[in-house]
C-alpha cells in the first residue's frame, strides 16, 4: 500500500513537474483568496436560507397555497436579483456625493469587476452576491405578511420598490456609510436593516391585507389556522440556523485573525436559548409545551443575536437569546390581542426580536468588542453609558419610521390602483389555483366542480 | 332554606303517567331551579337537584316496564338493578347532564337468551324515555341499552374478571366507570354484589392502581405555574374556562382514586371525601380543604354554558371568564390550587404505595 502510494506520488511529480516548481503566491493574494471563498460560501449559506423560508411558510400555512408559497419565494429572489443589480445596490453602496448621508448614488446595473482591485480584501463582486442575498431574505422576511392571500401580482410591484430603493435606503444609512453609520449603529449583520425592515413592511401589509378568512370571529376572538405539516416548520428552523452561520459569521466578510468563529460562536449560543426559553415560557404559561413557540423562540434567538453578534460576551449572548425567547412569545400573544394576523409569526420573530438585538447591543456591547469591530462603543453594562443605547433606539426607531411609512405609500397605493388581496372565493379555494391554476398538492385537493365520479 | 316545592315536585313526577308529561315537569325543573341556585348552598342545592333527576330517571324506568307489559312482554323475568355511571353515579348531575347508564339482572338458568332479550328491549324503551325527556345519550355509548352494558349478575363477574386479568386502556376505563356505579332503581343487591366483587377482586390486583392513575391523570388543572387560569385560547369558546375537564373532573378523578384504595364504596365525592377522612386516609384539615374546594368548582359547574340541542338538555361544561366575578375566580384559583395540589399527592401516594 505505502510502495503505491510512494509510487503514485513518484509519477505525478514527473507528469506535472509545474507543481514543484511554481511561483509562491504573495501573501496577500493568499489572503484575498481565502476572504473571497469565505464570502461565497457566505452566499451561498444566506442564499440557502430561501429553503428554509419556503418551507417555513409553507409549513405554516394550509395545503391549498403550498404550491403557490413556495414558487412565489423563488421567483421573487430572481426578480430581487434584477432590481437589485439594477438599482439597489447603487443606492445602498453607491459612491459619494453630496447626498450621501442619506442615499448612494452610483454603481447601477453592477458591472462587476472580473478579478480583485489591487489591495482589496476581495473581488466586489463577491460583495454585491452577499448584499443582495441579505435583500432577498429581507423581502422573504416582508412575504410572511402577504401570506395566503395577496395577489401574484403585488408580489412583484412590491419587490420593485423594495428592493430597489426600500431595503437599499436602510441599508445605506447603516452600513453603507450613510448617517446612522456615522452616529456608531451597531447592528453587525442587520437585526434591524434585515429583519426589522422586512418585518415592519409585512406589518404594513398585513393591516393593509386585513385578516385571513376565518381568523378572527365576530366577538374578536382568534381562530387557530394550524400550518399544513410542522416537519416542514421544523426543518425550515434548521436549515434557516445553518445558513444564520453565513449570515452572522460571513458579516466579517474577512477570514483575517479568525473573529468569524467568535461571531458564529455567539450566534449558537442564543439561537440555542432562545429556543430553550420560548418552550419552557409556553409550558409555563399555556401548561403545554408548545412546538411552534420553541420554533419560533430558536428563529428569535437567531434574530436578535444578529446585531450583537459581534459585540457581546458568550454570556450576554445566552441572555439575549433567552429573553428573545420569552419576547416572542408573548408578542405573539399580543398581536393575537390587537386582531393583527401574523400567519407566520414574521412580526414577531423578525420585528420584536430584531429590535431587541438591536437595542441589546446598547446594553451588553463590550468597549473590546466594539473597538476591534471598529463601530460605536460599548454599551450600558461594560461602560456604564447610556450613549451607545441612544444610538441604537434612534436606529430602531428611525428605520422601523422610514419603512413603516415608505411601505405604506407603496401598498397603499397598490391597493387602491390594482388591488391588494385576492377575491374571497380565491382565497378560498386557495392560491395555488386562483394564481396558477394547480394545486401544490393536487392528489390530496380537488378542484372545486371536480366530482368525485368525475 | 328549604324548597317548598319539593315534595310537591316529587310527588307530581311519582304520578306522571307519560313521557311528555315527564318532560313538562322537567322543564319546569329547569325553571325553578335556574331561580334557586342563588339563594342555596351549593350542595343543598346539588341534593335536591340529583334527588329530582333519580326521581325523573326512575319513573321512566317504571313507565317503560308498563310499556313492556303493555305490549305483552310481561313483568321483569327476574329481578334487576338499574345502574347509573358517571356523574349520575356520582349524584353531581348538573341541569345539563348525559345518560351513563347499565343493567344487572339475576341469573335465570336456561332461559339466558330469551331474558336477556327481554332486559335489552326494556333498556332501549328507558334510554328512549330519558331522551324524551331531554337527557342526551352517552357518546361513548355506555347505556344500559349496549349488549355489553346489560348484563346477567354472572357475566358481570367474568367480565370484571377479565378486566382486572388483562388492564388495557379500555378495561382500566371500565373499571374506573364501574366504581361509580349507583343503583337508582330496582334490586340494590344485584349492584352490591357487584361493587363486593370489584373491590375484592381490586385487593387481589393493586397494581392495577397505577394503570388507573396513568388512565386519569392526563385531565390536567386548570392554572399554569404562575397561578394564572388557563382560558380556551382559540376558536368559538376562546376566553372560556374548562370547568369541567380542568378542574371537576381531575378532582373527581383523584378522590376517586382515593376511594378505591381504602375500600370506600360511597360514589359521591363529598361523601368519599369525609369517609376519607372517618378512616384517617385523609387528615381533617386536608379534608375540609377539598371540599371547600370541590363545592366551589361543583358550584361553578352549575354556571357552565347550557347547549341544549335537538330538544336535549347539553351542556360544555365551559364557562366564559367574563361570567366569573373577581371573587369567584379568586376562589377558583385557590380551589384549583388544592386540586393540583390532591393530584399530586394522590400521585405519590399511589405510585409509592407499588413501588
Amino acid at each position: 500500500m505505502i510502495k503505491k502510494t510512494f509510487l503514485a506520488l513518484g509519477l505525478m511529480t514527473i507528469l506535472f513537474p509545474v507543481v514543484a516548481f511554481a511561483a509562491d503566491p504573495s501573501g496577500a493574494t493568499l489572503d484575498m483568496g481565502l476572504n473571497s471563498l469565505w464570502v461565497m460560501l457566505a452566499f451561498i449559506l444566506v442564499l440557502l436560507m430561501q429553503g428554509g423560508f419556503i418551507l417555513l411558510e409553507a409549513g405554516s400555512t394550509r395545503m391549498k397555497n403550498a404550491g403557490h408559497v413556495a414558487g412565489k419565494t423563488i421567483f421573487t429572489v430572481g426578480l430581487a436579483a434584477l432590481i437589485y443589480w439594477a438599482f439597489g445596490y447603487g443606492i445602498a453602496f453607491g459612491g459619494e456625493s453630496a447626498l450621501s448621508k442619506f442615499i448612494g448614488w452610483g454603481d447601477f446595473f453592477y458591472n462587476a469587476p472580473t478579478a480583485a482591485a489591487e489591495g482589496d480584501s476581495y473581488p466586489s463582486g463577491v460583495f454585491f452576491l452577499f448584499q443582495l442575498a441579505f435583500a432577498a431574505i429581507s423581502l422573504t422576511i416582508a412575504w410572511g405578511g402577504f401570506a395566503e392571500r395577496a395577489k401574484l401580482a403585488s408580489y412583484v410591484v412590491f419587490t420593485l420598490f423594495y428592493v430597489g430603493l426600500i431595503y437599499p435606503i436602510v441599508a445605506h444609512w447603516i452600513w453603507g456609510g450613510g448617517w446612522l453609520a456615522d452616529h456608531g449603529a451597531q447592528d453587525f449583520a442587520g437585526s434591524t436593516v434585515v429583519h426589522l425592515s422586512g418585518a415592519v413592511a409585512a406589518f404594513v401589509a398585513t393591516v393593509l391585507l386585513k385578516p385571513r378568512i376565518g381568523k378572527f370571529n365576530k366577538d374578536g376572538s382568534a381562530n387557530e389556522i394550524l400550518g399544513h405539516n410542522q416537519v416542514f416548520t421544523a426543518l425550515s428552523v434548521l436549515i434557516l440556523w445553518v445558513g444564520w452561520f453565513g449570515f452572522n459569521a460571513g458579516s466579517t466578510v474577512a477570514i483575517g485573525d479568525g473573529f468569524f468563529t467568535y461571531v458564529a460562536f455567539t450566534t449558537m449560543l442564543a439561537a440555542g436559548a432562545g429556543g430553550v426559553a420560548a418552550l419552557l415560557i409556553s409550558w409555563a404559561v399555556t401548561g403545554k409545551s408548545d412546538i411552534t413557540h420553541m420554533l419560533n423562540g430558536t428563529l428569535a434567538g437567531l434574530v436578535a443575536i444578529t446585531a450583537s453578534c459581534a459585540f457581546v460576551e458568550p454570556w450576554a449572548a445566552v441572555v439575549i437569546g433567552l429573553l428573545a425567547g420569552v419576547l416572542v412569545f408573548y408578542s405573539v400573544k399580543m398581536f393575537e390581542k390587537l386582531k393583527v394576523d401574523d400567519p407566520i409569526y414574521a412580526l414577531s420573530v423578525h420585528g420584536m426580536a430584531g429590535i431587541w438585538g438591536t437595542l441589546a447591543n446598547g446594553i451588553f456591547a463590550t468597549q473590546e468588542l466594539a473597538d476591534k469591530v471598529g463601530v460605536g462603543q460599548g454599551g450600558l453594562i461594560d461602560t456604564g453609558s447610556f450613549a451607545q443605547l441612544w444610538v441604537q433606539i434612534q436606529s430602531v426607531v428611525v428605520a422601523g419610521a422610514f419603512v413603516l411609512v415608505a411601505s405604506f405609500i407603496v401598498l397603499g397605493a397598490m391597493k387602491k390602483i390594482m388591488g391588494f388581496r385576492v377575491t374571497e372565493e380565491q382565497e378560498i379555494v386557495g392560491l395555488d389555483l386562483s394564481e396558477h391554476g394547480v394545486y401544490g398538492y393536487p392528489e390530496q385537493l380537488k378542484k372545486p366542480g371536480q366530482s368525485v365520479q368525475g | 332554606m328549604i324548597d317548598p316545592m319539593r315534595p310537591h315536585r316529587l310527588q307530581q313526577i311519582s304520578s306522571a303517567d307519560n313521557v311528555e308529561r315527564l318532560r313538562w315537569l322537567r322543564d319546569q325543573l329547569h325553571e325553578e331551579m335556574y331561580a334557586l341556585l342563588p339563594t342555596q348552598p351549593v350542595e343543598e342545592f346539588n341534593e335536591q337537584l340529583n334527588e329530582t333527576h333519580d326521581a325523573l330517571i326512575i319513573r321512566a324506568i317504571m313507565l317503560a316496564e308498563e310499556e313492556m307489559a303493555r305490549m305483552g312482554k310481561g313483568p321483569p323475568p327476574v329481578p334487576y338493578s338499574y345502574l347509573l355511571f358517571g356523574s349520575g353515579g356520582r349524584r353531581e348531575q348538573t341541569l345539563s347532564s348525559d345518560q351513563d347508564s347499565g343493567l344487572i339482572y339475576r341469573d335465570l338458568p336456561g332461559r339466558e337468551e330469551e331474558t336477556k332479550l327481554y332486559f335489552l328491549e326494556l333498556s332501549k324503551h328507558i334510554v328512549g324515555n330519558l331522551v324524551a325527556a331531554g337527557y342526551p345519550p352517552c357518546e361513548g355509548n355506555v347505556l344500559s341499552e349496549n349488549p355489553d352494558w346489560c348484563q346477567s349478575l354472572q357475566e358481570w363477574r367474568e367480565r370484571l374478571g377479565r378486566w382486572f386479568r388483562e388492564p388495557e386502556w379500555e378495561a382500566v376505563r371500565y373499571l374506573l366507570i364501574i366504581a361509580d356505579g349507583r343503583c337508582v332503581y330496582g334490586d340494590t343487591g344485584l349492584a352490591d354484589s357487584l361493587k363486593s366483587m370489584f373491590f375484592s377482586d381490586m385487593l387481589n390486583h393493586p397494581v392495577i392502581l397505577k394503570r388507573m392513575i396513568e388512565n386519569t391523570m392526563r385531565h390536567k388543572v386548570l392554572v399554569n405555574v404562575f397561578g394564572q387560569l388557563l382560558k380556551e385560547r382559540y376558536g368559538e369558546d376562546a376566553g372560556s374556562l374548562d370547568i369541567k375537564y380542568g378542574a371537576y373532573i381531575p378532582m373527581v378523578n383523584s378522590i376517586r382514586l382515593l376511594a378505591i384504595q381504602s375500600n370506600i364504596a360511597s360514589t359521591s365525592t363529598l361523601e368519599r371525601i369525609k369517609m376519607l377522612v372517618e378512616s384517617g386516609k385523609l387528615s381533617r384539615e386536608d379534608g375540609d380543604a377539598y371540599e371547600q374546594a370541590f363545592i366551589c368548582i361543583l358550584h361553578l359547574r352549575l354556571l357552565t354554558t347550557e347547549q341544549n340541542e335537538d330538544q336535549l338538555y347539553a351542556g360544555n361544561g365551559k364557562i366564559h371568564s367574563s361570567k366569573l366575578t373577581k371573587e369567584m375566580a379568586d376562589e377558583l384559583k385557590k380551589s384549583l390550587k388544592q386540586g393540583k395540589r390532591l393530584q399530586k399527592a394522590v400521585y405519590k401516594q399511589t405510585m409509592g404505595r407499588l413501588m
